[in-house]
């Protein structure tokens, strides 16, 4: 393991991107934004407290299922992953570094939810230790899925349609916006197949919306490992 | 030095990029040289343990790449044909994670990377988003970066592609200066004599001829080259150009038929293996 190399990687490649790169931002924002805004229209703002809930889910998963595109660009395209291998760091480190990045891309965006929660009194500072542990695992989790994603590809190209595709079925499939409550525990379990779903059930719990589901906890971390080690498989680190 | 033990590398059931290569790799720079797809690169990616060989191994400083990886990992440094800058980072950031993930501690990544720019005349643009840079500039990074790093036992792959003349010498002058032992692979035969003591040559996979420079150029014993568009006399004919290795003594009667004259370089050892006559 080298924290060092990783958190300067996370730094670098996380937040000089929101700094030299501010587009990006608001293009990761946009979604979850528009989301709350259609979700508070729609439901009169009944519904307000779930999509600010979900917010913060939206965006971490959105932006870490796009880091298939930064890794399969990283090892197919531009060979920064070659550059790397033959030097001490681990496809471990390597892979925690980007996931990290991602997380750090992230920050504004959750910040933001923040203050939005705070102000709908959605959030409270005594959960705040729980909603971040679950985002960093569903980073961990979903950047993972990337990784194997971007280890499958043979062509660039693929990976942006892909992407997007799985962004959208992350992010609005899943209970995020809405009341996990809306759906038989059954169809929970199988929108479980995506992790996103175990750690919006999760929030809703934590921040007190719906009743907090212990074997969340486990689907999310179960999703967490095999994800982790499937992703040191696929990443392709030394061909 | 580096050993290379009957190393096959197949892509696929019929693809072989390296059919059984054994070599013994001592001078402190070997060039390898060979056309394109003839496997200087997967060679140079298996040599740095960036790619896995189908069969065969090698020993680097006496280190298996197979079986020692972290060591062999600690004393190289490689730095592949393709890459390229992360666009939205300055070379120094970039050189900066380089150097950490080599071991380096952040203030020495940084130092050393400073000192390599400067050394390569791109000390004014460390700071630029890589992006801004033009291509030679940002090759010039990489080669900053394996001239930072230090290491006992450097690859690089095609160092000089895309260069501009002069930013080629000064690479060359950088490469010169280092101490570590160099492999480095180049389509520009003049790299080749300018930098090594000895060539590898390969082609479709396999070595076709290897060692020191001086040594496979005497293997000419002495002769010219003569050659001529539409020549009716030639040892090996490229496209319409007729190409004779000729003594010295009939250097003049070759004129006269109105071939030019040119002394035997690194280009002939590739002619003369028949390397280019199937292109």
């Amino acid at each position: 393991m080298n924290p060092k190399f990783i958190l300067y990687f996370a730094w670098y490649y996380g937040f000089y991107i929101i700094l030299r790169g501010p587009s990006y931002l608001v293009a990761s924002l946009s979604l979850p934004l528009t989301l709350l805004f259609m979700v508070t229209i729609f439901t009169h703002g009944t519904l307000i407290a779930y999509a600010i809930a979900g917010g913060p889910i939206a965006i971490v998963a959105a932006n870490s299922i796009n880091g298939a595109a930064d890794a399969a660009f990283f090892r197919i395209q531009i060979r920064i992953q070659d550059l790397f291998v033959a030097t001490r760091i681990t496809s471990q480190d390597y892979m925690f570094a980007l996931s990290l990045s991602y997380l750090v891309f992230s920050l504004p965006g959750i910040a933001l939810y923040a203050v939005l929660g705070a102000y709908f009194k959605v959030f409270m500072l005594s959960s705040a230790l729980q909603v971040i542990a679950v985002l960093v695992l569903l980073t961990l989790t979903i950047s993972n899925l990337s990784f194997i994603i971007a280890g499958l590809l043979k062509h660039i190209r693929n990976v942006w349609g892909i992407t997007a595709i799985l962004s959208i079925i992350m992010t609005v499939l899943p209970p995020t916006f809405y009341p996990y409550t809306f759906l038989p525990q059954g169809v929970i379990y199988i929108l479980s197949i995506s992790p996103v779903t175990p750690a919006a059930v999760l929030i809703q719990g934590i921040v007190g919306l719906e009743p907090f589901q212990v074997s969340m906890i486990f689907i999310l971390l179960i999703e967490t490992v095999i994800l982790t080690l499937l992703g040191r498989k696929f990443i392709r680190w030394r061909e | 030095m580096i050993e290379i033990q009957e190393v096959t590398k197949r892509y696929d059931r019929r693809t072989y990029a390296l059919k059984g290569i054994t070599a013994s790799l001592r001078e402190r720079v070997t060039t390898v040289i060979g056309r394109n797809g003839a496997g200087k690169t997967t060679l140079i990616r298996i040599l740095s343990t960036q790619l896995f060989p189908t069969t065969g191994t090698a020993t680097i400083e006496g280190l298996d790449i197979l079986k020692e990886t972290k060591k062999v990992r600690e004393i190289i440094s490689s730095i592949p044909q393709e890459s390229q800058l992360i666009g939205i980072l300055s070379p120094l950031e970039q050189m900066q994670l380089y150097l950490m993930a080599r071991g380096f501690t952040a203030s020495q990544a940084r130092e050393e990377s400073k000192q390599a720019l400067d050394e390569l005349e791109l000390y004014d643009y460390r700071n630029a988003p890589s992006d801004t840079l033009s291509g030679g500039m940002k090759r010039k990074v990489f080669v900053a970066m394996a001239l930072a790093a230090k290491a006992p036992v450097i690859f690089l792959d095609e160092p000089t592609t895309g260069l501009d003349p002069l930013s080629r010498i000064e690479v060359w002058s950088a490469i010169k200066r280092l101490s570590s032992k160099i492999i480095l692979t180049t389509h520009y035969m003049e790299e080749a004599q300018e930098l090594s003591n000895e060539v590898v040559v390969i082609d479709q996979g396999n070595i076709i001829t290897h060692g020191a420079i001086g040594n496979l150029l005497s293997s000419f014993g002495g002769k010219m080259r003569a050659e001529k568009m539409d020549g009716e006399e030639y040892d090996i004919k490229i496209a319409n150009v007729a190409i004779k290795y000729i003594e010295k003594e009939r250097v003049d009667e070759f004129i006269a038929k109105g071939y030019d004259i040119k002394r035997i370089n690194l280009d002939d050892i590739f002619l003369s293996k028949g390397v280019l006559l199937e292109s």
